[in-house]
């Protein structure tokens, strides 16, 4: 540490010392006196600076340490995120989310999504591109379920359940608007990619039934004190895994209580009832075509005229959800195909 | 005179005075907002204690994890007093606590110890 430098109060210092045995000195006492002060001021001035240097270096020291710490916090708790939802990981590190066994019940909007055949595909790829599919498809699911403020529950397999209205909502309806047009892009996005996919050379396409129920749940902490998990559990959880089952591949499918809050933005197809296992009453189920724009009006069919061919109509407003995602898809190649044959 | 008995709080050390037992102890962390105001009246009042003629010996514990500046100018005007005290034919030791590691707060009781000739002067580490 760095030593002051008091040259001068010492000269000083030293100076009136040597006058002090002076005989000539009048008021020697008094003089004495003040010089003996000054030592002492002077000796906890330097003291005083000694600790403060010392006190100063410590908290260097603690400071950089702690910034060192820091850092390594945040790298963990970047990877600690990934295991948890995220609204959840902000709240435990904002400081105002209890670690305790609690539920409450919350109307909530549920989704389970899987993937169909999810068997014969596993079994068509080797390990590593069956990974690499996999993480590409949940990636992508995620960041469209994050941008839409879900709260991403689990991984089971190749099925995904989240849930919206805990711990933010925007209110019951908003919370189903905002599940519905989730899954309507997480199917619109999972056709783009199904087509790069196939001409990558993948066999099976990842077809994804979704299905959506909005009831009351119990939501929070399950399990032990020592390993516990934030999820969702309940009669209506289980019945949005019911009418996911009933969904056709690339459709997603709503219980009669999602669409009462949602049929103002959407286009759907009413089901018959369904008795499905375990639920008591049977069920009412909406097939989603497609989002209403808004301030939407019925927009004309489609009429595609073609030389030599005959005319092709395209009612948008009667396609399902797959079919326009299938119809998507073949005119996508189409382009494809002609504009290779512009380039040659 | 009366037995001195204050908690530490988040800025300030415990200060204790058993006037029977001869024992005047601070402990703690010291960075009061008005260090003048915390200190002055029982500061003043180990003064008068050290002031005093004692048979026994009187034992000065000093237990810091943290003080200021403006503390450490309050501990230099008790290191006087205690060795004047000492100087004027009490017995009195010093007992400097720090924590095992902390080398800082041990260098800053060996400081306080070049105050002292008469009075007797312990480091001791703690764990």
């Amino acid at each position: 540490m760095n030593q002051f430098n008091f040259q001068n109060e010492e000269s000083v210092l030293i100076y009136f010392q040597e006058i002090a045995t002076s005989e000539k000195i009048v008021r020697k006492e008094e003089f004495e006196e003040l010089l003996t002060q000054y030592s002492k001021l002077f000796k906890n001035f330097s003291r005083m600076i000694r600790i403060s240097d010392k006190n100063e270096h410590r908290l260097q020291t603690i400071s950089h340490e702690l910034s060192i710490e820091k850092k390594k916090m945040e790298v963990v708790a970047e990877q600690l995120s990934r295991y948890l939802p995220k609204q959840i990981y902000r709240s435990i590190f904002a400081g105002d989310y209890a670690l305790e066994l609690k539920t409450r019940r919350k109307l909530l909007t549920v989704f389970f999504s899987d993937i169909k055949g999810f068997t014969e595909i596993s079994a068509s790829l080797q390990p590593e591109a069956l990974t690499y599919y996999v993480n590409k498809y949940c990636s992508e699911l995620s960041d469209i379920a994050m941008r839409h403020g879900a709260t991403i529950d689990k991984f089971i397999g190749d099925s995904m359940m989240i849930f919206f209205g805990d711990p933010e909502s925007k209110g019951e309806m908003e919370d189903a608007l905002a599940c519905v047009r989730m899954a309507v892009e997480m199917q619109l996005r999972l056709s783009e990619l199904n087509a790069e996919w196939m001409t990558e050379g993948l066999q099976y396409p990842f077809l994804t039934r979704i299905g959506i129920n909005t009831g009351w749940c119990n939501v929070g902490n399950f399990g032990s004190t020592t390993r516990m998990s934030y999820t969702i559990i309940g009669g209506e959880v289980n019945l949005a895994a019911r009418i996911e089952s009933l969904c056709e591949p690339s459709g997603v499918l709503i219980s009669s209580e999602t669409y009462g809050l949602v049929k103002d933005f959407v286009v759907a197809d009413e089901k018959d009832l369904v008795t499905l296992k375990g639920i008591k009453n049977p069920v009412r189920t909406y097939s989603v075509r497609r989002l209403l724009d808004d301030g939407e009006i019925d927009t004309p069919p489609i009429t595609l005229h073609i030389p030599g061919y005959d005319q092709v109509l395209i009612n948008t407003h009667q396609l399902s959800l797959p079919d326009r995602l299938d119809l998507i898809t073949s005119l996508r190649s189409v382009l494809s195909l002609l504009e290779g044959h512009k380039n040659d | 005179m009366k037995n001195i008995e204050i908690s530490a709080a988040q800025r300030t050390p415990k200060v204790s005075l058993d006037v029977s037992r001869r024992i005047f102890e601070i402990e703690g962390e010291s960075y009061p907002e008005d260090t003048k105001k915390f200190y002055e009246i029982p500061i003043a009042q180990v003064l008068e204690f050290l002031a005093l003629k004692h048979q026994d010996e009187v034992i000065c514990k000093f237990k810091f994890k943290y003080f200021n500046s403006s503390s450490a100018k309050v501990l230099m005007d008790l290191f006087t007093a205690i060795e004047d005290s000492a100087n004027k034919g009490n017995q009195v030791k010093v007992e400097w606590y720090f924590i095992f590691d902390d080398d800082n707060m041990k260098e800053l009781g060996e400081e306080f110890s070049e105050e002292l000739s008469y009075a007797k002067f312990e480091l001791i580490e703690y764990s």
